[in-house]
């Protein structure tokens, strides 16, 4: 062999097939095959296609990355057990995504075994930089399909590949499909019930220094263990070529190795300071060779795309489509979902009407009417918000627009520390936070997603409306400043002080806990793509189902626990006020029978006057009442008295509660935001010392505790599934009820020394 | 176009400062090893040929065409890129 002085010949020397014969799969175990692939390739599309609706979301332990499985029947009556991996460039991991897929294709993920085969998905036409994880995946020596996808779309644009010679050159079946129109699938679901041998040793050259580490790695590496499977070439790469994001790799193996690694790049950055751009230009100069031979036609440049792109970029046409377009998608979240709701509400209103009679009267009735269904109204309320939103934002990201409005949108989001890609979400949380955590999933960098998370809740949501609507209307002079309206201008400042704290919390967040090396801000401008409906139905169904299994769980039980703490211990003041609605209502019925009309309607009113008082006493001296006396201290310096105190806390199960809890604690029954008799009593009402409970002034505090606090046990709830750990959601408990306990001080205090008070 | 301002078009400059429209071919990738092996494993290795297809509506990021993708990247992180105009 001649070799030039400085290269060398190095030959990765994978298991071999005798070894992985070593370790058969149990019997009993399906075949393992994960789904692999750069973002955009159609992955999801091939996953959703293979496996029909039998699908499986989890969480991997410990991290925020979604795990997708699922089973695929296969023609010989078997069926082989799916995994839809996240899409990555590469598997030397630069974000939480790409570590799962890397810790899972080389078999060191804690809760998955190591693949049987590896389905690696390629969009035929950009084959170019996505042979890039290719490339990798055939070093590794295990067995690999490769699906050449969008072979269809491919040929109409002109360009065509030749499947059988990069077949031969990789060593491994390529099958030209189509996941959109199912063309080719079955022959894919035929290779997967083959036995696919692990492709032949890939040669590459590396310069001698390196070529010697490498080898130096190789024999620390054990003969047995997690990682004996594979290639030991790959493996001395990847554990030479991982730095920084995690130690998942390095901790698979024993302490000599890592000892060795260390000693090894300390020599390398010494003798070669490029080493690590080895793998890339090798593997780029590989692929341009491939390229070149297995490309048949080559495609104009000029497409559809340029086109569609110059207006949808457009300096000014494209800021206005991304602006309409968001009106309309706020809209339809907004106004779209509200009679839907509506209809939910009214529904589980009569169901437990319904149901009501069926039960005892007493506490089972109360916990199943008052606890159990209600809890359920709670959850099943968001699914319609949540449920247009993902209707858009799959839209937008199957055709391809979602990452022109991040790309349009990027630089004014830059001011806050967070990419494009967050717009979207905090626009949506405009009308809801929950949908809106959870559409930051598609923000890919785990910080600028956490925060997106964080300040989310910060957005005006619609549920606090109603009680802006009732304490600016009970306490805010219906008087015009200049050409505006006051109330207008006070509803607008809450509006603005809410999005102001999340531009002050995610810049202190990106300074603090959220600090970390600065991210590559690379995005894809993928083709534009006529979406497939049924993908975006299944993405939809997805998050709806998702949302209701996992956060559900949590916001009804929380509902329950808060209905019993409304309710329970029973006062004894409530049993003669109960004897005497009984006597009324009896006068009623019998005023009624005699046929006089007046004296039935005015027992009536005396009896929903005794009910209301009933619901009011039982409140005040409930749980919930002595917690709200508790925290009376505590919020007495922000102007809240405690009755505000009982709205606060049972405000958590949504915020606009805060008004049908104010009108039971002043014996009204169940009046709304525009009731006028709940304005009136709160004008007037009065304190221990005779003087007005409330004035302007706590209108305004309890206003900007409203913007501030997290009072919504549903966005704690949410933020717990996305953030998979209870970590993030006290955090952001505790974080913005100190920044509303400080702000309301603020104001409140702030006003009685000018005198407001 | 006078050969003294060709001459000044061919010199090596930032990625971040080419002109929507043009082309060029990438040079040296520098920067933190990480961010450069990411860049690199996203195909800017030296000697490919780029377009800058245009720029974002506020002139940030920018639109690029490599390897047959395109790419928004944002023009601080386009820097460490350095190319030959053609």
């Amino acid at each position: 062999m001649s070799i030039p002085s400085e290269l060398a010949e190095v030959e990765s020397k994978p298991a071999g097939p005798a070894q992985v014969r070593e370790h058969p799969p149990p019997r009993s175990r399906r075949k393992l095959v994960a789904i692999a692939g750069g973002p955009n390739c159609g992955k999801s599309t091939l996953f959703n296609k293979l496996t029909g609706l039998r699908q499986k979301v989890a969480n991997y332990p410990g991290v925020t990355v979604e795990k997708k499985g699922g089973l695929c029947a296969l023609r010989s009556g078997r069926a082989v057990e799916l995994l839809d991996l996240p899409g990555t460039y590469s598997l030397r991991p630069g974000s939480p995504d790409e570590v799962v897929v890397r810790d899972v294709l080389l078999g060191v993920q804690a809760d998955t075994p190591l693949p049987d085969l590896t389905l690696l998905v390629l969009d035929a036409t950009c084959l170019d930089r996505q042979l890039y994880l290719c490339m990798q995946l055939m070093e590794m020596g295990r067995p690999v399909i490769v699906a050449l996808n969008m072979m269809d779309t491919a040929r109409d644009e002109g360009l065509d590949i030749d499947a059988g010679l990069l077949s031969r050159a990789l060593g491994a079946p390529v099958i030209p499909i189509s996941a959109r129109t199912g063309s080719g699938i079955a022959q894919l679901r035929d290779a997967m019930d083959r036995e696919i041998p692990p492709p032949r040793p890939v040669t590459r050259r590396l310069p001698e220094p390196l070529r010697e580490g490498v080898e130096r790695i190789e024999k620390t590496l054990p003969p047995a263990g997690p990682l004996a499977a594979l290639s030991r070439f790959h493996v001395a790469m990847a554990l030479l070529l991982d730095e920084g994001e995690d130690d998942s790799l390095i901790r698979a193996v024993p302490i000599p190795a890592r000892r060795e690694v260390m000693i090894v790049r300390t020599r390398l950055d010494a003798e070669i300071p490029d080493w690590r751009s080895h793998e890339p230009i090798g593997h780029y100069h590989a692929i341009e060779e491939l390229i070149r031979k297995a490309t048949l036609r080559v495609k104009p440049e000029v497409s559809l795309r340029e086109r569609i792109d110059r207006v949808l970029t457009h300096r000014v046409l494209g800021p206005l489509i991304f602006v309409l377009l968001m009106a309309v998608v706020f809209q339809s979240v907004f106004m779209w979902a509200t009679p839907i709701m509506n209809a939910i509400d009214a529904g589980v209103s009569a169901l437990g009407r319904f149901i009501a009679p069926a039960l005892p009267a007493g506490p089972i009735r109360s916990l199943v009417v008052d606890g159990a269904i209600a809890g359920v109204g709670a959850v099943v309320t968001f699914v319609p918000q949540i449920a247009i939103l993902f209707l858009f934002i799959s839209l937008m990201e199957d055709s391809g627009y979602l990452a022109r409005g991040a790309f349009i949108m990027d630089r004014l989001m830059r001011g806050v520390g967070l990419s494009g890609r967050a717009f979207i979400p905090l626009l949506s949380s405009f009308a809801c936070a929950i949908p809106g955590i959870m559409a930051t999933r598609t923000i890919d960098n785990r910080r600028d997603r956490l925060t997106t998370i964080l300040i989310a809740p910060f957005m005006s949501c619609s549920a606090r409306l109603p009680v802006y609507a009732l304490l600016i209307g009970a306490f805010i002079p219906n008087r015009t400043v200049g050409f505006l309206s006051l109330p207008g201008l006070v509803l607008f400042s809450l509006y603005v002080l809410g999005i102001l704290a999340a531009v002050l919390v995610a810049w202190a967040l990106k300074r603090t806990a959220l600090r970390g090396s600065r991210p590559l801000y690379v995005m894809e401008l993928p083709p534009y793509r006529v979406p497939s409906w049924r993908s975006v139905l299944i993405t939809v169904r997805d998050r709806a189902g998702l949302f209701v299994q996992k956060a559900g769980t949590v916001i009804l039980a929380v509902s329950i626990v808060l209905w019993f703490l409304a309710s329970y211990p029973k006062n004894s003041e409530v049993r003669p006020l109960e004897k005497r609605l009984e006597a009324v209502e009896d006068g009623a019925a019998r005023a009624a029978a005699h046929g006089s009309v007046a004296e039935a309607s005015a027992k009536r009113a005396e009896a929903t006057q005794l009910e209301n008082e009933i619901a009011g006493v039982s409140l005040r001296d409930s749980f919930a009442g002595q917690a709200g006396r508790l925290i009376e201290p505590a919020i007495a310096p922000l102007g809240f008295d405690w009755k505000i105190g009982i709205a606060l806390l049972s405000s958590f199960a949504a915020r606009e509660v805060m008004v049908s809890t104010m009108a039971t604690v002043y014996n009204l029954g169940d009046a709304d935001q525009t009731s006028v008799s709940l304005r009136e009593k709160l004008r007037h009402a009065e304190n221990p010392r005779g003087g007005r409970a409330y004035s302007p002034l706590m209108a305004v505090s309890l206003m900007v505790f409203f913007v501030l606090a997290c009072q919504c046990m549903s966005t704690v709830a949410v933020v717990r599934r996305e953030t998979n750990s209870w970590r993030w959601p006290i955090f952001m408990v505790v974080m913005m009820n100190a920044l509303a306990w400080i702000a309301s001080f603020a104001v409140y205090q702030g006003g009685k020394l000018m005198g407001l008070g | 176009m006078t050969p003294p301002r060709a001459r000044a078009d061919r010199r090596t400059r930032k990625l971040g400062e080419l002109e929507a429209g043009s082309r060029a071919i990438v040079r040296r990738v520098s920067g933190e090893p990480g961010l450069r092996r990411r860049l690199m494993e996203l195909g800017f290795v030296p000697g490919t040929p780029i377009k800058l297809v245009r720029r974002a509506p506020m002139g940030d990021p920018i639109e690029l065409r490599l390897r047959g993708t395109h790419f928004s990247i944002r023009t601080s992180e386009a820097d460490r890129i350095d190319v030959d105009p053609f």
